[in-house]
């Protein structure tokens, strides 16, 4: 077997040499068994390659995306490097009975949910779409600025206790997607805390807020779906 | 009515706010989806990579001008979001393009439970960059200079790492 001719049996297969060049390999080939060989177990791997395509994913992925829909458009922040990625969530918390109790608490958060809408919308600045979740608000206006402080805290809580409702319900969704809620969770709790770190050196930048807003929003919405499906399950 | 119909009705539904016809062809198109996520990501990583190139498509629908079929621009847009993660995620190609030693050494005697099973374990054995170019060449039909616009290196390297990837792919066959 010749290295020379080893090199151009994938340009061979591929219909990519030239006359000239085809001509002599195939004379090779009429006496090297060892290079036929070779050709034909190629082919067979480019053969067989398309045969594998098309794979569902290992949960339906359509209501997480559905509850999506409605985020603006956010460019990537370099969220996925690893040294971004906060500490993993906690392991499961008690397994206890999910009852009326958190279920009301639910409904009481959905609200709270509800006004993170509008802590977006009152957060708006002049034509700007989801402007100022977290700069300081401009001196002439502390209206909107108290009212985005006491919202950004109700976020927060809002945050905290549907989590908690999630960890006390988890065990009531499969294992898939109970995995892939925490996966999407921790790259927006990165993406956050990247766009939260990277304001700090751009305090003016209406890009990173925009950022900021739509990751709390989209992460705000993931919670609700997960404790509107726990919530189904009981 | 073929598939091309179906997701051309389906993308003007969707472009208008329609979830549900957007639904469609996200059922219609998500095993392809998967599949290219699972051969280029970590399975962990792949049903969340997932979501975002509908999510993605969702927002860029108005963009699609429908010159080429709905399914042929999704899964350009799939392909792009899903190696800027590789990027991101630091499955670098720059770090095993010259190393090929490992990979034969962990190969090991394939189980063979069919042809299908060894030839996947191959494919997940491959350098990353071998493997970029082999998933895209081989099991999605792009050309090398596709492929080099993709991955930003020569369409030259692509042919290479090509054939460096069927021959891997080979050798551990062949263990």
């Amino acid at each position: 077997m010749s290295d020379r001719f080893t090199e151009q049996l994938s340009p061979y297969i591929d219909g990519e040499l030239d006359d000239l060049s085809r001509a002599r390999l195939e004379s090779h080939l009429a006496e090297c068994l060892d290079c036929t060989r070779t050709l034909a177990e190629l082919r067979a791997i480019v053969a067989a390659a398309p045969e594998y395509q098309g794979r569902e994913p290992s949960t339906d992925l359509w209501p997480l995306i559905e509850s999506r829909l409605g985020e603006p458009e956010v460019l990537p922040l370099n969220t996925n490097r690893p040294s971004a990625l906060p500490p993993s969530r906690p392991p499961s918390l008690s397994r206890h009975r999910f009852g009326w109790r958190e279920l009301i608490a639910a409904s009481i958060l959905m609200a709270v949910a509800g006004g993170g809408s509008v802590w977006f919308a009152v957060s708006r600045g002049g034509t700007e779409v989801e402007t100022a979740a977290v700069s300081p608000p401009p001196p002439d206006s502390t209206a909107i600025g108290s009212t985005v402080g006491f919202a950004e805290q109700e976020f927060d809580l809002a945050v905290r206790d549907l989590e908690q409702v999630l960890d006390a319900g988890r065990d009531r969704l499969d294992s898939a997607t109970v995995r892939t809620i925490e996966q999407s969770l921790v790259r927006i709790d990165a993406a956050i805390a990247e766009a939260r770190a990277a304001i700090q050196r751009d305090p003016s930048s209406s890009y990173l807020n925009r950022q900021i807003a739509a990751n709390m929003r989209r992460k705000l919405n993931l919670l609700r779906v997960a404790t509107q499906a726990i919530a189904a399950r009981t | 009515m073929t598939q091309a119909d179906l997701d051309r009705d389906d993308v003007q539904l969707a472009a208008a706010g329609d979830h549900d016809a957007f639904e469609r062809l996200y059922r219609r198109h998500v095993a392809r989806v998967t599949s290219l996520a699972r051969w280029l990501l970590d399975a962990g990583e792949a049903d969340d990579a997932v979501q975002e190139v509908f999510i993605r498509v969702w927002q860029k629908l108005h963009t699609f001008a429908g010159q080429s079929a709905f399914g042929t621009w999704l899964h350009r847009v799939a392909v792009n979001l899903l190696l800027r993660r590789r990027q991101s995620l630091g499955i670098s190609r720059r770090r095993q393009v010259n190393d090929e030693i490992p990979v034969l050494a962990a190969a090991g005697p394939p189980e063979r439970p069919d042809l299908r099973v060894a030839i996947e374990r191959a494919v997940d054995r491959l350098p990353a960059g071998a493997r970029e170019v082999f998933v895209l060449h081989d099991m999605e039909g792009y050309k090398h200079d596709e492929i080099a616009e993709m991955l930003a290196v020569d369409p030259g390297t692509s042919r290479s790492q090509l054939h460096r990837a069927r021959l891997l792919l080979r050798q551990q066959l062949a263990t």
